[in-house]
């Protein structure tokens, strides 16, 4: 077979068979062609405003670093005025993320953009390898401490930095892989926005409130406002990400977490690369049918409100996250398995005509704080004289892609109210934000102190003092 | 409510959970069970499904009609025969029946014996009346022919022009893979089945999917791009097709009525046209659906109430209101048009991914 010309200049050899369109073209091509399309995602969702303040989602991986190359490079062509910085988050995860992150340091000194790095160590005092160490790896599912701890990390990084629009770097098959997962696990409120370019959380008012907990806010020096999230490259495919990659030289780390990846999401992602082997095109069209199917969501404005624990996990707007796939996952095998159990229980119930209880994994709220004597006066002092000069309006989003939350929130809050009240006396509810570190919460206190409280309860004392000085 | 609680009595865990008489010969969701509470528990989850068709609900003297189409697998004549029950069970109690079945076989010529399967079938359940046509009628029915002659015009890729005559693989051996192949099989099934039913005058149509089979589609149709048709495509009740479609063994997954069909005395087993089971085959020839039915295979072994769960949450999305204003249906599958074509487009996206696909490799 003669060699095939590139489809696009009609001179170079054809190097790339593009999986979404079966074009041919030469690397040159294939490079401008990629770039051309993240542009159009770009432009036609109208992602950015000129001299937008942005920060790149960094973890040193193929996505986020292609992530950084693109906007680099579409931002001095174009003549964006963008203001790019990368963020990074340290979960603290030893022969993993500390080598991704040497990566990133390259990244940043290559593209000459500036680096920040959010630790969990330093925000929470407790290092993914810690938390791995306390809960075991079959445990209460460390994804989701990792999930939750990263949400937060990053809006908090974010805030540090004074950007309120944090890109990340899920492509097209993660996008894929979330509707599949989603649509596996019944999660209706995420299939109506895990397609969304854009995500964003509604802002509060700020959060000095005197009453930041532990060794959290160090880094969030600054009010939380509406922290905008948003995916670039979610027309991409991982395949053409690889390949750009690869013929721009771009230099990335690609190891996945050591810890255990969730079940749902493994499940979806064989049955996504196993569609892929079949019709390439059907990447595009499950995140096409996830779009669609997005609209059919009941009250897709205004959340579901199933009255399960899902109002507890979606406080600060949480976005169906993908990235290593922990926004909210147990441990591997248990996690399907435990789905398969609550849904046995429930149609027995349904069966027997007794009522399910509904129990809230959020007993923990009880608005009683494990006051302990740390030198976290000091910093939440500086907290709250440091509520600086931000406006905290909302920010404006283009219509078409944005979820919108002030509506859902206004809902949950009254079912998080009702559903407290029932099975603990009510906690001093203030609206909108954690009661310990002022983070944004439907509930008095965010799942991230709720898990910290967790984990220091079985921490030894001294290990507190150790991890606060530290810090 | 106390009255209705179990009675703290131990349960006997080495008898039938339900009537605790009889040693289980099968585990049914966590609960062991012998084969007539097996039995009672399969026809109780379709009968549930067919409340709107009981007695009282016709008028005497006019029952309601319904099309069954049978493939003559497991599912549809598990459906066949406790549906018979059923319509028995009626007329002794009442004297007359809510509904009557047709049963139409569509003989899409690719499976030996089921003609002669076909005969069995009516000289077993012979209250039914029964009709079967060929798939290629389909190939005739209104507005198909201009849709397809593009096809039909188009040199086969890479195939010797086919040695049969048969409209129907010489359109196939046109598309681009073997997915958009099956893609267009159901298609013009459906269409042949709706045309059917309308032309014999039915309310509705009866299909005989399983919740494992419905969870396969819901995943394949969202691959194919179809995700917005779900709801409407896999909910009992009004269809785009011009008449209802219902799905009365929605609560029972496949492996449940592959079990059941052995109970039968006398067994069904010899009365199932059987799928020859297909060598490990290469990618190339391997459809979206075929990757769909393994998947959920493996997960109805250990997960079945997951399989479920994927049913019940399409069926909790809106189902886009039909026929709000004189809209545009794509022309082959029926689909509403709203913003889920390119512009002027007749057909759907998902369609148009059957008709071109750009041949893989």
């Amino acid at each position: 077979m003669p060699p095939h010309l590139c489809q696009l200049c009609h001179t170079s050899r054809a190097q790339i068979l593009r999986p979404k369109n079966h074009a041919r073209l030469c690397a040159p091509c294939f490079i401008s062609t990629f770039e051309i399309e993240i542009a159009s995602t770009i432009t036609t969702s109208h992602l950015f405003h000129p001299g937008e303040r942005i920060a790149i989602g960094a973890s040193g991986g193929k996505d986020s670093t292609v992530l950084a190359s693109v906007l680099q490079t579409l931002n001095e062509r174009h003549g964006w005025g963008l203001d790019l910085v990368l963020l990074s988050i340290d979960e603290g995860i030893t022969g993993y993320r500390d080598h991704s992150l040497e990566a990133v340091k390259r990244n940043s000194a290559e593209l000459g953009l500036p680096l920040s790095i959010v630790s969990y160590e330093e925000l929470y005092g407790w290092s993914m390898d810690q938390v791995v160490a306390q809960v075991g790896r079959g445990g209460k599912g460390n994804c989701t401490y990792c999930g939750v701890f990263r949400r937060q990390a990053l809006d908090r990084g974010a805030a540090g930095l004074g950007v309120r629009h944090v890109v990340t770097g899920h492509n097209a098959d993660d996008v894929a892989e979330t509707v599949v997962m989603n649509l596996l696990r019944g999660d209706l409120p995420r299939l109506g926005r895990g397609t969304s370019v854009v995500t964003s959380m509604p802002s509060a008012v700020g959060m000095g409130t005197g009453k930041e907990w532990e060794g959290k806010g160090r880094v969030g020096e600054v009010a939380c406002t509406s922290v905008k999230r948003s995916k670039p490259l979610m027309w991409a495919y991982e395949k053409e990400i690889v390949l750009y990659a690869h013929h721009k030289k771009l230099d990335y780390f690609s190891t996945e977490c050591i810890y255990s990846p969730e079940a749902f999401r493994g499940s979806a992602r064989t049955l996504i690369k196993n569609l892929e082997r079949i019709r390439p095109e059907s990447i595009m069209d499950v995140v096409r049918s996830g779009i669609d199917m997005a609209k059919l969501v009941p009250n897709a404005e205004g959340g579901p409100g199933s009255g399960k624990p899902e109002a507890v996990q979606r406080d600060a707007g949480e976005d169906a996250e993908g990235g290593c796939g922990g926004s909210n996952g147990e441990d591997a095998g248990g996690e399907m398995a435990q789905m398969e159990r609550k849904l046995q229980q429930d149609e027995q119930a349904e069966e027997d005509g007794t009522e399910t209880e509904i129990k809230i994994p959020t007993k923990a709220v009880n608005g009683q704080r494990h006051d302990r004597d740390t030198q976290t006066s000091a910093t939440a002092a500086a907290l709250t004289s440091n509520v600086n000069g931000q406006d905290h309006d909302r920010h404006t989003h283009p219509p078409s892609n944005t979820t919108t939350t002030v509506p859902i929130r206004t809902k949950q809050e009254k079912k998080s109210n009702r559903k407290a009240t029932r099975d603990t006396p009510p906690p001093k509810q203030r609206l909108g934000q954690c009661e310990r570190c002022g983070y944004l919460s439907s509930q008095a206190v965010c799942k991230a102190c709720m898990l910290l409280e967790g984990l220091n309860k079985a921490r030894p004392r001294t290990g507190i003092e150790v991890g606060g000085a530290g810090g | 409510m106390p009255g209705r609680r179990q009675p703290p009595a131990a349960v006997d865990t080495t008898l039938c959970r339900r009537c605790q008489a009889n040693a289980p010969t099968i585990t049914v969701r966590t609960e062991p069970l012998c084969s007539a509470c097996f039995a009672k528990y399969v026809s109780t989850k379709i009968i549930k499904r067919m409340e709107s068709f009981r007695v009282r609900h016709a008028e005497a003297g006019k029952e309601r009609l319904l099309l069954l189409p049978l493939s003559l697998g497991p599912c549809s004549m598990v459906l066949l025969h406790i549906l018979s029950q059923h319509l028995s069970v009626q007329a002794e109690k009442s004297g007359r029946t809510g509904y009557r079945l047709l049963a139409l076989f569509i003989d899409d010529g690719a499976r030996e014996g089921s003609a002669a399967l076909f005969e069995r079938v009516k000289e077993r359940y012979p209250m039914h009346t029964y009709f079967n046509l060929p798939l290629s009628d389909a190939l005739s029915l209104e507005g198909v022919p201009e849709l397809l002659s593009p096809l039909n015009q188009a040199t086969p890729p890479n195939n010797p022009p086919s040695t049969t005559t048969d409209p129907l693989s010489t359109l196939l051996s046109t598309l681009p893979s073997a997915t958009s192949r099956a893609d267009l099989l159901h298609i013009l099934l459906r269409k042949l089945v709706v045309h059917a039913a309308q032309h014999h005058a039915c309310e509705a149509v009866l299909w005989a999917d399983s919740t494992t089979r419905l969870a396969e589609r819901t995943l394949a149709e969202t691959a194919k791009g179809r995700g917005f048709t779900l709801p409407s495509s896999i909910g009992d009740g009004e269809a785009p097709h011009g008449l209802p479609f219902y799905y009365p063994m929605r609560d029972l997954l496949r492996k449940e009525i592959i079990s059941f069909t052995s109970l039968v005395e006398p067994g069904l087993d010899e009365m199932i046209l059987r799928d020859v089971p297909k060598a490990a085959v290469s990618t190339k020839n391997t459809t979206i659906d075929d990757l769909m039915k393994q998947y959920f295979a493996s997960v109805e072994r250990e997960f079945p109430s997951i399989v479920a769960n994927v049913v019940r949450t399409t069926g909790k999305l809106k189902v886009p209101a039909l026929r709000e204003e004189v809209e545009e249906h794509c022309e082959l599958c029926d689909a509403p048009l709203r913003g889920h074509a390119p512009e002027r487009s007749r057909l759907c996206y998902g369609c148009i991914r059957i008709l071109r696909q750009a041949p893989a490799g």
